[in-house]
């Protein structure tokens, strides 16, 4: 691996992130918030600054090797969130829970460490807003998107950092391709805010639930979530925008195209679709003790379904309270996550199609030894060295639950926070039960457990295998980097 | 007529026998050692290249009523057609055996104008409908479709207990739309009248309209089938399996499993069904069979391109106890042996294609549609003359052995009782004995 055109992409990366701390500074200073004004416009410099340093031997990115671009898919995710918990430390938090507070940010987690809402400005929450909303889509996505120069560099570290097993490129030219998902993106969260302003939402609101909707992030800046706003309609509209954004955007970007058969024919969508119909009766059902009026309970129902499926973490309920087969229902929609290519977290829905219908084949193999019994989606063979990524990689991801749990309940925790916070930060969704539930915050655990928890958050946003490949040690084996023999 | 046949293998040389009595027939092929088969017939042998213009001048392709390009190869026998077209044969016949050129855009008229061949046959494609078809008749030993479907033909054998030996036929009251064309007993076919009483053991030729013959086909069989989703075996997965798998797989009622001994072969079928069940191993196998149950089947239908394994994967299943066998015959030679030794329906796809082509030649007016029991009866469609006079069918004296099975009237089908009338433009569907077939071709072709 070579360092220094590993420090320096990043660096690249650093110096355009810089820049949008810029956008809280703003509002920071429309509020009259002018310790935060200074707080944000410094980060931004620092950044700029450390950035330029890092880039200070620039090297052209266009032969990157494979240990080469997960290093910088990683280290960014990284960086960039340390770059992004300067302001939450100037604005009081300590650094251990500023840096969670930014890795849930950026990794659309939406964990949050603030105790009393209060003491924030609101320049604080639009920024957790728009951490949110640039790592919803991915920001190595977003810099192949806006940087020129990227090259084909740029294509590795796209698919290095894209979410699920997919590879469907929309265009032949990736830089077109994440070009056409952030318009879609940005679309869809233009959209969502005018909804919300319609039924009554305060605009800076609007603006901030619907970078975190989108983003399926759940960072809110009201202190209850959606529920503190009382406004059931602003809560139907969320619900339908978490919907699309648990869904492949690959697929909306296809049917704003005109092919309306886009959703219906994606068996991953068909599975999104039945998962949330079923959890969401079930939880009509189980939910008639707590809400006793039918439709308010049915909106419950699909908005907390909906919010933990997708791993927005978005309460409209504060859902820790209520009877354990309805929280058991909740707890397993957080094994599953959001459609592949979609801005969910958790291990996505494909993955999960898959793996039933391998285990299923394993039934019919019993039955008939001589059948040939390929794995099959939407009518086309699923390759065996896929088939095996799949599998492997849900082996991996239990087992970062289980570390996790052991460690963060080594810490203090009782069992069910340590088992609902690990999979809450692994499946970049939010809110877990008791301790941790969506009214309560992640401020008293331990500090190891916050840093453990804040490492996970990284490694479920990248898909565990990106950062646990580069524990093995001949990717530490540094070369220096040579110019190019012309 | 002076026919040129590209290639002398199984077609080419079934043809050369059918058609070279009355017809002129050059016979080329690459390989020479295949001149010896042609020996005993009145042809000329010419060795060398279908794609060469030097062979066909030398078979004088120019003077040429009619080019058959029948090799084992799909692009030679194109290739041949264009260059003897482009040298000025007035009609081509093209073989096929992959479906890759029947997909391309514009379907066999692209092919026609590209590469000027009149028709194009598929003899494997053309078996596998015909294997659907029998198998989307439960009960049926055989079945036939014409008119595109309007019109149906299925053949039962009549068990003790049938609804329908238990009156003379004017009694049974069967739906008007389908009509017992024909009785065979004891190896005679016979035409029935109102007072013909049918008897256990006796196998009907049923014709009419779908809607009609599938209220007959519940009163065929005594007790009522139940309704469950029929188990098909298929052995062997080339070009005539995969094809009817793929029919197969996509209707309804059908539980199929496909047994196919190539690997990679295998994976491709496995992944192309959506429900079948693929197996690797050899059709011939016993444990093989046994283990999968594959006696429990309602039809197995063996398609190995191979005689000997087809005929033994077929006794396995018989001993094993499945109830229909449905088997495929590469020389037709061994066809009535196939019967003979207990296969339910063995069918050849060549020897059809074979049949179509010398009834095109030869047949003038008069259509031949299908050839039945080992050639004893015949079901042919006839155009009758503008200037036909109309008269009601009762007052018509047909050649014995015959019956209008159905009456094609522009877009109308009639299935024809006493009173109703042959009108000219009429297209009739005729059953004839083979004896009266020219009889019956006179008959309606004359006014």
């Amino acid at each position: 691996m070579r360092i220094a055109l590993v420090l320096s992409t990043i660096g690249a990366f650093l110096r355009y992130f810089g820049l949008a701390l810029l956008a809280p500074a703003l509002v920071s200073l429309y509020y009259g918030e002018h310790r935060d004004v200074i707080a944000f416009a410094g980060s931004a410099a620092g950044a700029v600054l450390v950035g330029q340093v890092m880039r200070y031997r620039r090297e052209p990115v266009h032969d990157l090797r494979r240990v080469e671009g997960l290093a910088i898919v990683a280290g960014s995710w990284m960086l960039l969130s340390w770059a992004a918990a300067v302001p939450f430390v100037v604005a009081g938090l300590n650094p251990i829970d500023a840096v969670f507070e930014s890795m849930s940010g950026l990794t659309t987690t939406g964990a949050t460490t603030m105790r009393d809402f209060a003491d924030f400005g609101r320049g604080v929450f639009f920024w957790r807003a728009v951490t949110h909303w640039i790592g919803g889509m991915g920001v190595i996505a977003l810099f192949v998107a806006v940087l020129p120069r990227l090259g084909i560099g740029g294509r590795q570290l796209f698919f290095a950092e894209a979410a699920g097993p997919t590879d469907d490129k929309l265009t032949p030219q990736i830089r077109d391709t994440a070009q056409a998902l952030w318009v879609v993106y940005a679309g869809l969260t233009a959209a969502q805010v005018v909804a919300l302003v319609a039924v009554g939402m305060p605009l800076y609101d609007s603006v901030c639930n619907a970078m975190a909707t989108l983003a399926a992030g759940g960072f809110s800046p009201h202190a209850q979530s959606l529920m503190g706003y009382r406004n059931p309609a602003a809560e139907w509209i969320t619900i339908i925008f978490m919907f699309a954004a648990g869904a492949n955007f690959a697929l909306h970007y296809r049917t704003l195209r005109g092919e309306l058969h886009a959703f219906p024919r994606d068996e991953e969508f068909r599975a999104y679709a039945g998962i949330v119909l079923v959890s969401v009766l079930l939880l009509v059902v189980f939910l008639r003790p707590e809400v006793p009026d039918l439709t308010d309970r049915v909106r419950h129902a699909a908005f907390q379904a909906i919010s933990i499926l997708t791993t927005t973490g978005f309460a409209s309920m504060d859902f820790a309270l209520w009877n354990d087969q309805s929280k058991m229902v909740l707890l397993a929609l957080m094994f599953i996550g959001g459609c592949a290519g979609s801005a969910g977290g958790g291990p996505k829905i494909v993955r999960q199609v898959l793996i039933a219908r391998y285990t299923l084949l394993e039934l019919r193999r019993v039955l008939h030894p001589r059948g040939v019994l390929p794995v099959k989606l939407g009518g086309r063979v699923v390759p065996d060295d896929v088939m095996r990524g799949v599998l492997v990689f849900f082996l991996f991801y239990l087992l970062v639950f289980a570390a996790s749990t052991l460690i963060v309940s080594a810490f203090g925790a009782d069992i069910v926070t340590a088992i609902t916070a690990s999979i809450a930060c692994l499946g970049n969704i939010g809110p877990g039960f008791n301790a941790v539930g969506p009214m309560g915050h992640f401020a008293d655990l331990h500090p190891v457990s916050k840093v453990v928890l804040t490492l996970a958050m990284w490694i479920g946003r990248l898909e565990v295998l990106t950062v646990l490949a580069l524990v093995r040690p001949e990717v530490w084996q540094t070369s220096r980097w040579r110019r190019p023999v012309r | 007529m002076r026919i040129i046949i590209i290639g002398g293998g199984e077609v080419g040389f079934a043809l050369s026998r059918e058609l070279s009595r009355d017809h002129g027939i050059s016979v080329v092929d690459t390989d020479a050692s295949v001149r010896e088969r042609f020996e005993n017939l009145d042809v000329e042998f010419l060795s060398g290249s279908g794609t060469s213009a030097e062979t066909l001048k030398r078979a004088h392709v120019d003077e040429s009523d009619l080019f058959i390009a029948c090799t084992g190869l799909d692009e030679v026998n194109m290739v041949s057609c264009a260059i003897a077209k482009g040298l000025g044969t007035p009609r081509t016949i093209c073989f096929v055996s992959r479906d890759d050129f029947a997909g391309t855009d514009g379907g066999v008229e692209s092919i026609r104008q590209h590469f000027g061949i009149e028709r194009i046959i598929w003899p494997e494609a053309q078996l596998a409908e015909e294997i659907e078809r029998i198998i989307a008749a439960p009960g049926a030993i055989d079945a036939e479709v014409f008119a595109g479907g309007r019109i149906r033909l299925l053949e039962f054998r009549l068990d003790a207990g049938s609804p329908l030996t238990t009156a003379a036929l004017a009694a049974l009251r069967l739906p008007k739309g389908a009509l017992i064309v024909a009785v065979k007993r004891r190896d005679a076919i016979e035409i029935p009248r109102g007072d013909t009483r049918l008897s256990a053991g006796d196998k009907i030729f049923l014709m009419g309209t779908p809607e009609a013959v599938g209220q007959v086909v519940p009163q065929i069989h005594g007790v009522q089938q139940k309704q469950r989703a029929q188990l098909v075996t298929i052995i062997g997965g080339g070009d005539v399996g995969f094809r009817l798998a793929q029919r197969l797989d996509a209707a309804s009622g059908v539980e199929l499993r496909v047994i196919e001994s190539d690997p990679r072969r295998g994976e491709l079928l496995a992944a192309t069904l959506r429900r079948a069940l693929v197996l690797k191993g050899d059709g011939t196998d016993l444990e093989l069979l046994e283990s999968e149950d594959i006696g429990r089947s309602d039809v197995l239908v063996s398609v190995i391109d191979n005689d000997e394994k087809n005929l033994f994967a077929s006794l396995l299943g018989r001993s094993l106890g499945v109830k229909r066998i449905i088997t495929r015959v590469s020389r037709p030679a061994n066809l009535r042996l196939f019967e003979r030794v207990g296969i339910d329906v063995a069918l050849s796809a060549r020897g059809a294609a074979v049949g179509s082509i010398v009834h095109q030649i030869q047949g003038g007016r008069a259509h031949l549609l299908a050839v039945l029991e080992e050639g004893q009866a015949t079901i042919v469609e006839i155009a009758v003359p503008p200037a036909f006079r109309p008269r009601a069918l009762m007052d018509m004296q047909p050649p014995p052995q015959s019956i209008v099975g159905a009456i094609l009237r522009g877009n109308d089908v009639v299935i024809p009782r006493g009173p109703d009338q042959v009108r000219p433009q009429d297209r009739l569907i005729v059953f004839a004995a083979a004896q009266s077939v020219a009889a019956v071709r006179d008959y309606f072709g004359t006014t």
